[in-house]
């Protein structure tokens, strides 16, 4: 820690990774819902859209918190300057922490937009909006103040205020349903695949330039390239969720030829990974952090690359599409690209944070590796689901119950690939609550 | 390459494509009018899809594909279960899915919202979607319709059995409710005069019977067609 006010980030991380516990016990509930037979009076208190609607708002919730402490972390150290204003940092975690908690419990009495995903309701909506523009205005005003522009600067704020609009596209009600997931998409795809690849492209470039000790200029240059083909196969790449709700037919060559290229820009980051750390000039002090930036490179490309190039041609999505193929395609998406990253921010900045050059990685590596593989599993298992639903019911045509029936089994196995996932996720959660001094010197 | 050739790949990349997709963007909103009927998109419809969201349906039906993948996809809701399939579903979910492995609350809706969200319904099933969901593609029919369309020339009572509601509690092939028995192989047990007999009174032949009696749903000569079509299952 080189700046004092990098201090805040420290308390977006502790908000953020209890956060993602509880989204991984719901998803354990989830899962038993698919496995059991709930009875109806449980199901007609807390039916399953309920649990589902905790599970995807935490994820956003947590991971939100992840990259704007992930954000509070790095400018400071890339503007050389201190923070605009601690005090907006803090009312800001703390209005989005109140926002998050209150809609968690409004979902609990039925008080939702019921848009998945988007389920916040208006009155929150514009809670979060205030949020949002209270974390750019301090983020963009400690920028224009230091006056030291860089590309990872740029690339941050840039994805940020693209991050920020694109959330307003959700809020409206749309008389049209067919007009209403063309612009939910605006809010889901253009943050996954355009905002948040931002975002974290220019983490991932301060985090591997600090570690590897490879100059900026190279860093960036590849930085640009990668965002380049981010958003030129990103955007119009939205096309693939516009094959079949109601919009003109040539979305089916838009959304099938751009998404074709999506995996290019994420290759690219896998190589340039490689590339750097080959070329490294700096010592590996901390091979958890180093696992964890190529963990996240490699599974980044495992999840969002080949399983959604898997089924983005319109060929196959008429057969996958609303199927557990995308549940497969969404946890290793979310995990490697996303989840990961965070993780490799909390254990490259937690230990700084704590003054610890080196730190005691045993535990953090146990629970990598466990998360990792259980992920990997859940995400094969989903898919041999996702696969047998699109057989039996789309192709053969029999009943939703019946092909249900025997994607259960694997449901079930998904279940206790999450026992296994939940168990990785406390240890690492412990382990970065508790980070210790290494025994061994570096 | 320089860093400044770097930039503009990025620039030229990220402008381009934005060019395209806010184009096509601009000319999907001309088509969608048509594509999506909107002359049927009436106030009805819209308080339908405002009934939708109120009670997050979304988060465990998929509708055009999106949402929970815990129950069936809503999109064709009405060419697949009918309006009183949906009506029955959503006033008695706990009679619905007394025998599935899986439930769906109880929401306790209003009759109004309920024929919202049958209008609803009705209209996204028309929305011009490519042909999807496969499964309830005219195209591309289903095992269970294909062998029923397949006796319909034969027997009108596939038809009946098919549009009459019977379907809401009975299967054939694995499509339909789960209330009730599924009937792939009734007729090796019964023939079409018991059957019809059963159709008329069932609690008279089987006392524990949970089966309404249909004569008041159907008439004499489309009880008589559905039992000689239930016969010739075997």
């Amino acid at each position: 820690m080189e700046y004092r006010s990098q201090k805040i980030a420290y308390w977006y991380f502790a908000a953020a990774l209890p956060l993602f516990v509880l989204q991984v016990v719901v998803g354990l509930w989830l899962a038993a819902n698919y496995t059991f037979t709930i009875p109806q009076s449980i199901v007609n208190v807390f039916p399953f859209s309920t649990a589902r609607a905790f599970h995807t708002n935490l994820l956003v919730l947590w991971m939100l918190l992840g990259f704007m402490g992930g954000t509070y972390y790095i400018i400071p150290e890339e503007t050389k300057s201190e923070i605009y204003s601690t005090g907006l940092a803090w009312f800001q975690l703390i209005a989005l922490l109140v926002t998050g908690v209150t809609a968690l419990v409004g979902f609990l009495f039925g008080w939702t937009q019921g848009r998945p995903l988007l389920e916040i309701p208006m009155a929150l909506d514009f809670v979060v909006v205030i949020g949002a523009l209270v974390f750019l205005f301090n983020v963009g005003m400690t920028m224009f103040k230091a006056k030291n522009w860089t590309a990872i600067q740029g690339t941050l704020l840039g994805g940020l205020v693209f991050l920020a609009l694109l959330y307003l596209f959700g809020i409206p009600f749309y008389r049209n349903l067919v007009i209403d997931w063309y612009y939910w998409w605006w809010v889901i795809h253009l943050w996954v695949e355009g905002a948040w690849e931002l975002v974290t492209a220019s983490i991932f470039a301060f985090v591997l330039m600090k570690i590897t000790g490879v100059e900026r200029e190279v860093v960036e240059k590849w930085l640009y390239v990668e965002i380049g083909l981010f958003l030129f196969t990103g955007l119009s790449g939205t096309g693939h969720h516009y094959y079949w709700i109601g919009a003109p037919k040539y979305w089916l060559w838009i959304g099938g030829v751009f998404s074709a290229l999506e995996p290019l820009p994420i290759l690219l980051m896998v190589i340039d990974t490689m590339h750097h750390v080959k070329e490294r000039k700096a010592k590996i002090v901390n091979p958890l952090t180093w696992t964890y930036a190529i963990g996240c490179a490699v599974m980044h490309l495992i999840g969002a690359g080949v399983w959604g190039f898997l089924h983005t041609l319109p060929q196959i999505n008429y057969y996958t599409h609303g199927s557990q193929v995308t549940v497969s395609h969404g946890h290793l998406a979310f995990f490697g690209a996303y989840a990961l990253l965070n993780l490799m921010t909390f254990y490259y900045a937690m230990p700084k944070l704590k003054g610890i050059a080196a730190y005691d990685d045993r535990r953090g590596k146990i629970g990598f590796w466990t998360m990792c593989s259980a992920m990997m599993i859940m995400g094969l298992t989903f898919g041999v689901a996702g696969v047998l639903q699109s057989y039996i019911e789309r192709v053969l045509g029999m009943g939703y119950m019946v092909a249900q029936g025997y994607m259960r089994l694997w449901m079930g196995v998904t279940m206790a690939a999450g026992v296994f996932f939940l168990g990785g996720l406390l240890t690492t959660v412990v382990d970065l609550f508790t980070l210790r001094p290494s025994k061994v010197q570096a | 390459m320089t860093k400044k050739t770097a930039f503009w790949i990025f620039l030229i990349g990220t402008l381009s494509s934005a060019a395209v997709f806010l184009g096509a963007t601009y000319d999907t909103h001309r088509q969608v009018a048509t594509l999506s009927n909107v002359d049927k998109l009436s106030d009805q419809v819209v308080a339908g899809k405002r009934a939708f969201e109120k009670y997050n349906c979304n988060d465990c039906h998929t509708i055009l594909g999106f949402g929970g993948y815990y129950a069936p996809d809503l999109t064709k809701v009405v060419q697949r279960v009918g309006e009183e399939g949906i009506r029955y579903r959503l006033k008695s979910p706990e009679m619905a899915f007394a025998n599935s492995p899986r439930k769906m609350p109880n929401q306790h809706l209003a009759e109004q919202e309920i024929t919202d969200l049958v209008a609803f319904f009705r209209w996204v099933g028309e929305i011009n979607n490519n042909d999807w969901p496969p499964q309830d593609s005219k195209k591309r029919l289903s095992r269970g319709e294909q062998m029923m369309v397949a006796k319909v020339g034969v027997s009108p009572g596939a038809a009946v059995f098919q549009t009459k509601g019977c379907m809401n509690c009975h299967s054939l092939k694995g499509t339909g409710g789960t209330f009730g028995p599924a009937l792939d192989k009734i007729g090796a047990g019964m023939s079409a005069e018991e059957i019809g007999k059963y159709v008329r009174n069932p609690k008279g032949v089987n006392p524990g019977s949970r089966m309404p009696s249909q004569k008041d749903n159907l008439s004499e000569r489309e009880l008589d067609e559905v039992a000689r079509f239930l016969a010739t299952l075997k």
